[in-house]
């Protein structure tokens, strides 16, 4: 009989408690070893998998209570004790600018370049910083100044280009974030290291965090959900991967789930042709059932979350298409957010859908919207990019306020990084293009937890260094926690004998300035 | 008795007859300069050279060395009774001590009159100084004695004296240093009460009181205040405020871009006349924005509210703490587990409350469902009951959750005939009617109450009569 790696009965091998290991490693193998005695000797009854499913759906996810009175943590969670303080927000969304938009030519109105066009960037202001293998070889680096006018929007009288008209009349609501930086240069190292904290792949995201530490808010649709816009073929789109929303270390039931930007919104949701609920559902309870005796074998705790994904898809069979039936959204709507939303896979649909999760209880919502790439055509393509996106963003921080979910949910707005002053190829009166730049990029956040109103930051007059108050995006980040009511600090996993966290390991603050 | 003070004095005088004549030099212009009156140190409230202040901001770097030194001293005494070579050093350190007293009251001269601080504390701190360093040229006079065995007395209680002069003077330099109020600040409130009455403010719940004050106390103060008057200036008052300094009134009402400490304050922060000086912390645009808006309003010591600044108040201060649910918990559950809705914890504080959550059961969760969550009252500061079955009856229910800071009512069957029963919730902030059937007049039946800031009511009748519902009312709080 093949024995597992894990069983214990083999005892002529060397025992790991007997190695020179760590203390966390060991604790780790015994903690396995007294589940494999527990399952492997109680003549497979119940096993974690049954208890699971007594506790498991009447547990409150987050804090969880036992009979006894005390807190107590479903199986698989450490005592988390979450949130850590009463939260401002409850749920976030998270319009995330894939390929990194121009940040002068969108919020950080710098007049002074228009002067300066054509000339060379001062060497001082790069200093030694190493390019991109797309404009290192430049002879020169001539300043591109913003082909398009700004102008003042709102009691604040923030500078908007005039590309984003929707966005500006919301700019009273933002909180308007300058001095973005990060430490990649390259699209996937800086996309996996804003929204998983590493530049390296296998860390949980943002949303995957949110999920194992706040849990969910309704038991029949996911806690995090990712939606992509359809690409625009005309547009530079660098690939997103399932990386960016994994739940790394994490259970696997903690990673987002991706609905599809065009046809159906979940595959193979419908039940297939002459199969009903009933039957779906006494095949589901037998697919369980072998789940449970290969947990009992073999102890792995992703079966566990296979179980509970199983579960979540049977849900989610009349969930989803409740969710994505638009056909009672009243006029008012479509006036706000303008007919693209009626065309499923658009920015302006996923927008109007992030808005229907955060009232069904979706913890946290993610829109990517690839294409910001802009190498080589920035006057070509970033108007067709801004008229995607604008009426988006404004419906849906608008739509919300009015029905009153902006009081509990935080709204994000980010790529993962800048792009530079300097003219990428060629530079003519009609034309530029920028290279992807780390060192300042903007951002804005909105809703629960921030300060409405207010820029912060700055940067120096070429857009290309932070002057004022910079916020990594580990502070980005931070701060994010922060308005869910998370010490980002406390909020660890232990994983390769270290407390993962996701601002680790160089340390990172909550800006203070941006909280309400 | 006499002959023996008579030998005393002799031998004080044979003393002093040794005594260097610079030492009785010393002394008297010491003393001449203790009782000197203020004028004549030279201080006028204007700064001088930019050496002596850089100079001069060395005062507080060397005044620790004599500060030191000085508390050395009775230690070295005490000790030496058993080993003596410590009573030898203890001669020593007294020199040293005065020495360095000596270079500091230098360095906090040049400090004083290059960074033209003056006030009351500013010259206390300067005469202790001084005092301090008579004190302690005297005590190397009578240290000799005391060793012979002559004066037993003399030497202890003046080094005694010293002591008490070195704690007042460092109070007095602390104070300027870093506020009167600088040890008193945080004290716990029970301390506070016996040891430093606050301040009293006319007028307590005014802007003013409320949103101004607090801001020149924490950055202006310090250097426009009992302690120091910068510019003969002093803010600690709204009647000081208003007087102004030798330059005039700081303050234009209704014109705050002819206001001095407007325009101080919003100067770049490089320019030499940006305040707050000396490179203390300076004012946010938040506080900037409150006292534009107090000034343009006529910067009244009375009014409460000021338009266009909507101040939210400290969110723990302004919500009560819930009871601890822990005794509750196995019920809790129990009620998880029969009705679908949960009761979901805030935080991981209990006293932060919970979470009535009816999203995955709203379609069933009905008037007599709500009913049987009302035990569970006291506990329970927001309900989310959007879109769930309830009916107008549920606001009677509601009225006894006293403890609800949000309602969630949105899409429910609510007509608002009997919202006026949510008047009872003093706690109540958010409320949310979106999509339901409420009118214009059902709002206006139920908004006296105190703390609802947040009124939802899109589509609904009542939206449709005064779209502003949401605007008008924010803003007026």
């Amino acid at each position: 009989m093949k024995q597992h790696r894990f069983c214990s009965d083999c005892e002529d091998q060397t025992s790991p408690m007997d190695l020179s290991i760590s203390g966390d490693l060991k604790r780790e193998w015994s903690a396995c070893e007294t589940r494999r005695r527990f399952l492997g000797r109680s003549g497979k009854v119940l096993g974690w998998a049954a208890l699971a499913s007594l506790f498991g759906e009447a547990i409150p996810r987050g804090i969880a209570f036992a009979a006894d009175g005390k807190v107590f943590s479903a199986p698989g969670r450490n005592s988390l004790g979450l949130p850590h303080f009463a939260p401002k927000a409850k749920r976030a969304i998270y319009l995330f600018m894939s390929g990194a938009p121009p940040q002068m030519d969108l919020l950080d109105y710098k007049p002074n370049l228009a002067a300066e066009y054509d000339k060379d960037m001062p060497d001082s202001v790069r200093g030694n910083q190493q390019l991109t293998g797309m404009t290192a070889g430049q002879a020169r680096f001539p300043i591109a100044p913003t082909h398009w006018p700004f102008g003042q929007h709102g009691q604040t009288g923030t500078w908007v280009s005039n590309l984003l008209p929707y966005t500006a009349r919301m700019v009273d609501d933002l909180t308007i974030i300058k001095s973005t930086n990060t430490d990649a240069i390259n699209h996937e190292p800086a996309i996996m290291l804003i929204n998983t904290g590493n530049m390296n792949a296998g860390k949980p995201c943002l949303g995957a965090w949110l999920a194992y530490g706040l849990g969910s808010m309704n038991d029949n649709l996911p806690t995090f959900i990712v939606l992509q816009t359809k690409t625009n073929p005309k547009e530079n789109n660098q690939p997103v991967s399932s990386r960016l929303w994994s739940s790394g270390f994490l259970s696997s039931e903690f990673s987002g789930v991706g609905l599809r930007s065009a046809g159906d919104p979940v595959l193979y949701l419908d039940d297939p042709a002459g199969v009903d609920r009933n039957v779906r559902r006494k095949m589901l309870d037998a697919v369980e059932e072998i789940n449970r005796q290969t947990l009992a074998d073999v102890g792995d705790p992703e079966t566990n979350s296979r179980i509970a994904q199983y579960e979540m898809a049977f849900r989610m069979q009349s969930s989803v298409p409740e969710l994505t039936d638009l056909s009672k959204e009243p006029q008012s709507t479509w006036d706000l957010y303008g007919p693209d939303a009626k065309e499923p896979g658009t920015f302006a649909y996923n927008c109007l859908l992030a808005r229907r999760m955060a009232e069904r209880g979706v913890r946290f919502t993610q829109i990517y919207k690839r294409g910001w790439d802009v190498h080589d055509n920035v006057v070509g393509m970033l108007p067709v990019l801004c008229q995607e996106t604008d009426r988006g963003c404004y419906a849906l921080v608008t739509d919300l306020k009015r029905r009153g979910l902006l009081d509990d949910t935080l709204v994000i707005w980010a790529g993962e990084f800048g792009r530079t002053v300097y003219s990428q190829g060629g530079l003519s009166q009609d034309n530029y293009g920028r290279d992807h730049h780390p060192r300042c990029f903007t951002t804005w956040m909105t809703g629960a937890g921030v300060r409405p109103g207010i820029t912060y930051g700055e940067t120096d007059e070429y857009s290309y260094n932070v002057v004022k108050d910079p916020v990594h995006v580990r502070d980005f980040n931070a701060t994010i926690l922060h308005c869910l009511g998370i010490n980002h600090d406390k909020f660890t996993y232990r994983f390769q004998g270290l407390d993962q966290k996701l601002t680790s390991p160089v340390p990172a603050s909550v800006v203070q300035g941006l909280l309400a | 008795m006499i002959a023996g003070a008579a030998g005393t004095l002799r031998d004080l005088q044979q003393r002093m007859r040794r005594i260097p004549i610079a030492w009785v030099g010393a002394i008297t212009a010491g003393i001449v300069v203790v009782f000197l009156p203020s004028r004549f140190f030279l201080l006028d409230g204007r700064s001088h050279g930019d050496w002596l202040q850089f100079l001069g901001r060395f005062h507080p770097l060397v005044v620790h060395l004599p500060i030191g030194l000085i508390l050395l001293l009775p230690l070295l005494e005490l000790a030496g009774a058993r080993r003596p070579a410590l009573r030898e050093a203890a001669g020593f350190v007294l020199q040293i001590a005065l020495a360095t007293c000596v270079i500091s009251i230098f360095f906090g001269f040049l400090l004083a009159y290059g960074s033209g601080e003056m006030g009351g504390t500013v010259t206390r701190h300067m005469r202790g100084g001084v005092v301090l360093t008579l004190e302690l040229l005297l005590c190397n006079i009578v240290r000799f004695s005391w060793g012979a065995g002559t004066l037993p007395r003399a030497y202890p209680t003046l080094l005694v004296g010293t002591l008490l002069t070195l704690a007042w003077t460092a109070h007095q330099g602390g104070s300027i240093a870093h506020g009167s109020d600088y040890l008193t600040r945080y004290m716990p409130a029970p301390m506070k009460r016996v040891l430093a009455p606050s301040a009293v403010v006319a007028h307590p719940e005014s802007f003013f009181a409320r949103h101004i004050y607090p801001v020149l106390d924490t950055k202006c103060v310090a250097c426009h205040g009992t302690s120091k008057e910068q510019g003969g200036l002093r803010l600690d008052s709204y009647e000081a405020l208003m007087a102004g300094g030798k330059d005039g009134a700081v303050i234009a009402p209704r014109n705050p871009d002819r206001s001095i400490l407007l325009q101080k304050v919003t100067l770049p922060p490089k320019d030499p006349h940006f305040m707050p000086a000396e490179g203390r912390p300076p004012l946010t645009p938040d506080e900037i924005a409150r006292i534009h808006a107090w000034v343009l309003a006529g910067a009244s010591a009375e009014t409460v509210s000021v338009p266009g600044i909507f101040i939210e108040e400290d969110r723990e201060q302004a919500l009560p703490p819930v009871d601890d649910y822990s005794a509750l918990i196995g019920d809790i559950r129990q009620m998880q587990q029969s009705q679908g809705a949960k009761l979901v914890a805030v935080s991981a504080t209990p006293s932060d409350g919970l979470i009535l959550r009816t999203v995955d059961v709203a379609g069933s969760f009905d008037d007599a469902q709500l009913a049987k969550f009302e035990r569970f009252a006291p506990f329970i500061v927001e309900a989310e009951l959007g879109r769930t079955a309830i009916t107008d009856a549920s606001l009677e229910t509601l009225s006894q959750f006293k403890h609800l800071r949000a309602l969630h009512l949105e899409g429910t069957a609510v007509t608002g005939r009997t919202l006026g029963k949510l008047s009872s919730l003093s706690q109540l902030t958010y409320l949310n009617l979106s999509g339901t059937r409420v009118t214009s007049e059902a709002v206006a039946s139920f908004k006296n109450v105190s703390k609802l800031r947040h009124l939802y009511l899109f589509d609904t009748p009542a939206e449709l009569a005064s779209p502003a519902a949401e605007n008008s009312l924010s803003s007026a709080q």
